[in-house]
């Protein structure tokens, strides 16, 4: 898992998601295994603006791009560059 | 509370709560330890957002520049007599959500505001029999929604939010409506705006599809806003929802004092946590039974770290007990 993969997981465990869980794979749902909802997923999106300076547009926010670590920490890459 | 339960130093959260750990060296939960207040910077940016969007709203077809979800509380009868107050020439539309279990009291007081603030009222109704056997079911239900939503309502409570969020986006779109107010607390939401595209609708249809299923409710489309109408409309098609006290900032006391300056009407609810439904209480208690977390306490710990409550006010709303008779009453409905 790279760096901004490790540091979601940091934040959904700071942040009370992960609620037990001791770990999360990296093409596993976020969604579907009960990590975030909607509301989860905008306090995400907030969390990764402020920390990584980008603006994450609503349309780029799908199940393809924004539903697991993997696809979060790609989509934040291509926002970084 | 048993002797080695220890309470954040800053907020209300305790170690008793599962999910809530407290730092032994700086004796604050995870929360306090993450938390950065919103700065002076941030605050002014918002209100200038605000102030963007409301004084000259986007182009539409619509009737209505602003649909607000009106319970006929405190706070969002206060939501609605500031916005009118702020941006005098917003058309509004406001909506109260007849759950069922809405005091006679909150009809009267989301009427009145509507009269006094020139917005048009609308009463939503679902079918009564299946909204109660929704209620059961989200009340025997043990983890339909994710872990961290257990903190922020309890279930039968998330499952009404969500119906109210779903129709209300529906009629956003179906009468091109730009905007949806929403009078949450900052504790009980972190971001002020949020704008929902087509695929976004879709996502969140799905996401809350799934949890009613897991309650096995079976008349799912009742609740969901209508597929067809997001596919209908054009793909640039976009509703954003606001939330304003993020923006102006929050005292539940001042705002109950000028509410019943305003002619605001104290509803008979023994329920130190909502002025207008009845339900409250029974589904605090009944999450509270099934996870030992009060629904309550990390909206109030968060009023609380961000300077809004009192942590005394909070610890007492929280230890609050509720009327035996009001919940004997809830149950002998949902069950009848």
């Amino acid at each position: 898992m790279n760096a901004i993969g490790k540091d979601i997981v940091q934040f959904l465990k700071s942040r009370g998601f992960l609620d037990g869980k001791i770990s999360i794979a990296e093409h596993e749902s976020l969604t579907e295994t009960g990590v975030i909802d909607s509301i989860g997923l905008l306090q995400l999106v907030d969390y990764l603006e402020s920390t990584y300076k980008i603006e994450i547009p609503m349309e780029i926010i799908t199940p393809e791009n924004f539903d697991t670590l993997a696809g979060i920490s790609q989509s934040v890459t291509n926002l970084k560059k | 509370m048993a002797m080695d339960t220890v309470v954040c130093k800053n907020c209300t959260l305790d170690s008793k709560t599962p999910g809530i750990t407290i730092n032994a060296k700086t004796g604050l939960c995870q929360f306090c330890e993450h938390y950065t207040p919103l700065s002076t910077e941030k605050k002014e940016e918002y209100k200038a957002q605000m102030d963007a969007l409301f004084l000259s709203p986007p182009e539409h077809r619509g009737k209505y520049d602003v649909i607000l979800a009106l319970s006929g509380g405190v706070d969002s009868s206060y939501g609605l007599y500031r916005l009118k107050k702020e941006y005098p020439h917003l058309k509004v539309l406001a909506v109260q959500f007849d759950n069922g279990f809405i005091s006679g009291t909150a009809f009267k007081n989301a009427k009145k505001f509507c009269d006094l603030t020139k917005s048009t009222y609308f009463r939503l109704v679902l079918d009564n029999n299946l909204l109660r056997d929704t209620f059961k079911k989200a009340a025997k239900s043990k983890d339909a929604y994710p872990g961290f939503a257990k903190y922020r309502a309890s279930d039968m409570c998330n499952t009404c939010m969500s119906i109210i969020k779903q129709k209300l986006v529906e009629m956003a779109i179906h009468t091109k409506t730009p905007f949806i107010v929403f009078a949450f607390s900052p504790g009980q939401t972190e971001v002020p705006f949020v704008t929902l595209t087509r695929p976004f609708m879709t996502w969140i249809r799905r996401l809350f599809d799934g949890q009613l299923k897991r309650m096995g409710v079976e008349e799912r489309d009742l609740y969901l806003m209508d597929q067809d109408i997001i596919t209908a409309s054009p793909p640039d098609t976009e509703v954003m929802i606001v939330h304003p006290f993020l923006v102006w900032g929050y005292d539940k006391q001042k705002f109950k004092e000028e509410c019943i300056r305003l002619g605001w009407a104290e509803p008979d609810i023994k329920d130190p946590n909502s002025s207008n439904c009845l339900l409250n209480a029974y589904a605090i208690k009944n999450h509270f039974d099934k996870y030992h977390i009060h629904s309550y306490a990390y909206d109030l710990s968060a009023l609380v770290r961000q300077g809004n409550l009192k942590k005394e006010e909070a610890q007492k709303t929280l230890s609050t007990p509720f009327s035996e008779a009001a919940m004997e009453d809830v149950h002998r409905k949902l069950n009848a």
